[in-house]
């Protein structure tokens, strides 16, 4: 371990500073580019978070903690950044015609989703509540202004109505639940907080569990869990489709590493009561996510509950967390959480591959169609042949089949929930899964099994081809060769220290 | 003594204003001796040596967010006293309810575990310019610097999605 500094080192910014630089100057690019050249912005962002992910591993390898204690850049950390970094350079590729056609904005657009990016980068490395709120915050108000940009339509303004009134509760309860917490320890240094709770021993306070409840709320809209999922419906049929795999990628995984950084460290202490809680969320999450996609005829709607259901899958490796003080931690449990860990961050890179990839699909169907509608998949096969097979290898990398990138991940995740012995969740999982397997099967079938009504072959996008033929490689090549990436995931877990 | 007696009439002056405030039949009336309260919660600050914070709730809350409610009042037609008038005949609800909330706050202050520590009283004095300088301190030199710059950043997003949303034509 190299020695931990605490000073205000600029250098630890660089990939946020990158990042914050090269969304003002698109704005500014904005007022003087001609409407049709306007995509360069996508482009010029798509550079600027390059450069972002070059000074994220340029920072990597070693834990430094800087800004009194508030900012910490470790593997875990990076790791997450790399991951939102990709999801928003696809994002913005895929977003490239989609928004041409139905905005004159561009330009905002392109800024806001970049800054949106940055307050992802700071929840991934915030060690203290008010950092992590207000990066929590950035991330959100752009996702919420995102959600409603399209405000001609109705359907748009009306996810972005909706996911502002509800993520603005979901925020009050959360700083409630901080607010609670503060109170009770007198810090908002995450690592302070368990030696405060240590200390005071208040970890059977009513008041205290009132806090672990009101930040799991809070999160729990980050991820879409059940009973806070409320919104991903609507919100994610009526936000434009780039926005949409937006959300179900980068903000979903934004908030599991809130929630690791949160819960294992400040809460460490409370391990038991919440890697409880986390098993009956997990379970009820898959559950109904699983279960409500069944009905959908729309494939945007059905995307935002097959979500939901991945967020229950992710949530397991919470209920898995075994207890033990940091310090005094035995090697097995360490060995065990730290397995879990590692599962959870190799999951989330392959449901955040897989996704971008079924949702590139989707954004071209969209644009050529414009339609998201499951009877208008019927035929696409014969009509986009490479199109329908990138969508098919994603949806079965959703459902886990081998050799696809899902099947491992699922495994690696199942298999350190059922060694730490939440084995009832484990079949839960399974049987949820066999369940998800029948609706995104139900796609399968309507591009390849039901007749076209039309046999015009869909024109090509080559920004959004890019995007989609990088995710799916990724999804087959990390499906073939798992290995180097999970080894990636497993050091960058071992290295997770308060 | 004199913090007591001091004390006791700004305090006056909140209740007696706040009393006016949710009789006024006028909504410009209510947001004027609302104003009135909130220049006595300064003051109260002032007593309590937190002189930043009084200094901010007269900017923020007495000047600012006053002189929005204004504007609102002002451009949603000021003479709708009808639906004053529905208001108040929840009255009765309204009270037993703050009765309630009453009844529930001198219990958890008698009997429940929430109660903090009684503070002395007046408070202990603090010299006059250390209350700035230490808050100025923390936001500038520890930890709160990276919170506060990223709220610079969050205020930018706020204004380019407010104008994108919100206005008609570019």
């Amino acid at each position: 371990m190299p020695a931990i500094t605490t000073d205000l080192n600029i250098a630890l910014l660089a990939p946020e500073l990158a990042l914050a630089v090269v969304a003002l100057v698109v704005i500014g690019l904005d007022l003087v580019l001609p409407a049709e050249r306007k995509s360069l912005l996508a482009y010029l962002g798509v550079l600027g978070l390059i450069a972002a992910g070059a000074l994220a591993v340029g920072l990597g390898g070693s834990t430094q903690v800087g800004y009194a204690g508030t900012w910490i850049v470790d593997p875990v950390a990076i790791f997450f950044k790399l991951l939102f970094l990709i999801a928003a350079a696809f994002v913005l590729l895929s977003s490239i015609d989609y928004i041409r056609r139905r905005t004159d904005y561009q330009g905002e657009y392109y800024a806001v989703l970049l800054f949106a990016t940055t307050g992802m980068l700071m929840m991934a490395s915030a060690r203290e509540l008010i950092t992590l709120y207000l990066a929590l915050e950035l991330t959100s108000i752009s996702l919420y202004v995102l959600a409603g940009f399209l405000k001609g339509e109705k359907t748009s303004a009306e996810a972005g109505i909706k996911y502002l009134v509800l993520g603005a509760v979901s925020s009050a309860a959360l700083l409630y639940g901080m607010a609670l917490t503060f109170g009770l320890t007198g810090t908002t240094v995450l690592p302070d907080i368990a030696r405060q709770i240590a200390a005071n021993r208040v970890e059977t306070s009513p008041l205290l569990m009132v806090a672990l409840v009101l930040v799991a709320a809070g999160f729990g809209f980050k991820v879409a869990a059940v009973p806070f999922h409320l919104w991903v419906p609507d919100v994610y049929q009526g936000a434009p489709t780039p926005v949409t795999a937006f959300l179900s990628v980068a903000s979903k995984a934004s908030g599991f590493v809130i929630l690791l950084r949160v819960f294992t460290v400040a809460f460490a202490g409370l391990t038991p009561v919440w890697a409880g809680l986390f098993a009956v969320l997990a379970a009820v999450t898959m559950t109904v996510g699983n279960v409500g996609a069944l009905r959908q005829t729309n494939v945007k709607r059905l995307m935002g509950y097959s979500s939901i259901g991945q967020a229950g899958y992710a949530l397991m490796a919470f209920a898995a967390f075994l207890p033990g003080q940091s310090p005094a931690v035995n090697s097995a449990t360490a060995a065990t959480n730290s397995a879990t860990v590692s599962a959870l961050l190799f999951f989330l890179l392959a449901y955040a591959l897989t996704n971008l990839a079924v949702f590139a699909a989707i954004i071209h169907v969209s644009n050529r169609l414009g339609s998201d509608e499951l009877a208008d998949y019927a035929g696409l096969s014969g009509r986009a042949p490479v199109l329908s097979l990138a969508l098919l290898l994603g949806l079965l990398s959703l459902v886990g089949l081998p050799p696809m990138v899902g099947f491992w991940s699922k495994i690696y995740l199942f298999y350190s929930v059922f060694n730490a012995g939440v084995i009832w969740l484990v079949v839960v999982a399974l049987l949820n899964s066999a369940l998800a397997a029948s609706y995104y099967l139900r796609i399968i079938h309507a591009m390849y099994l039901r007749p076209a009504p039309v046999d015009k072959p869909l024109a090509a996008d080559a920004p959004l081809g890019l995007a989609l033929a990088a995710s799916v490689i990724a999804v087959v090549v990390l499906g073939l060769l798992p290995s180097p990436v999970f080894q990636a995931a497993a050091s960058a877990a071992a290295n997770l220290r308060p | 003594m004199i913090d007591t007696l001091f004390f006791a009439l700004v305090a006056a002056v909140a209740v007696v204003a706040a009393v006016a405030m949710v009789v006024a039949r006028r909504a410009v009336h209510s947001a004027l001796f609302l104003v009135v309260i909130l220049f006595c919660v300064a003051l109260l600050y002032l007593t309590l040596s937190a002189e930043f914070l009084a200094a901010v709730q007269i900017i923020v809350y007495a000047g600012a967010v006053m002189v929005l409610f204004l504007f609102v009042i002002t451009l949603l037609n000021p003479a709708a006293e009808q639906q004053l008038a529905d208001v108040r005949s929840h009255g009765i609800v309204a009270a037993v309810l703050a009765g309630v909330l009453l009844i529930e706050v001198a219990a958890v202050l008698r009997w429940g575990t929430l109660a903090g520590q009684p503070a002395s009283f007046p408070p202990p004095a603090v010299p006059w310019s250390d209350n700035v300088q230490a808050i100025g301190e923390g936001l500038f030199t520890t930890g709160f610097l990276l919170p506060f710059e990223l709220t610079s950043v969050l205020l930018i997003v706020a204004i380019v999605g407010a104008t994108v949303l919100a206005k008609r034509r570019l």
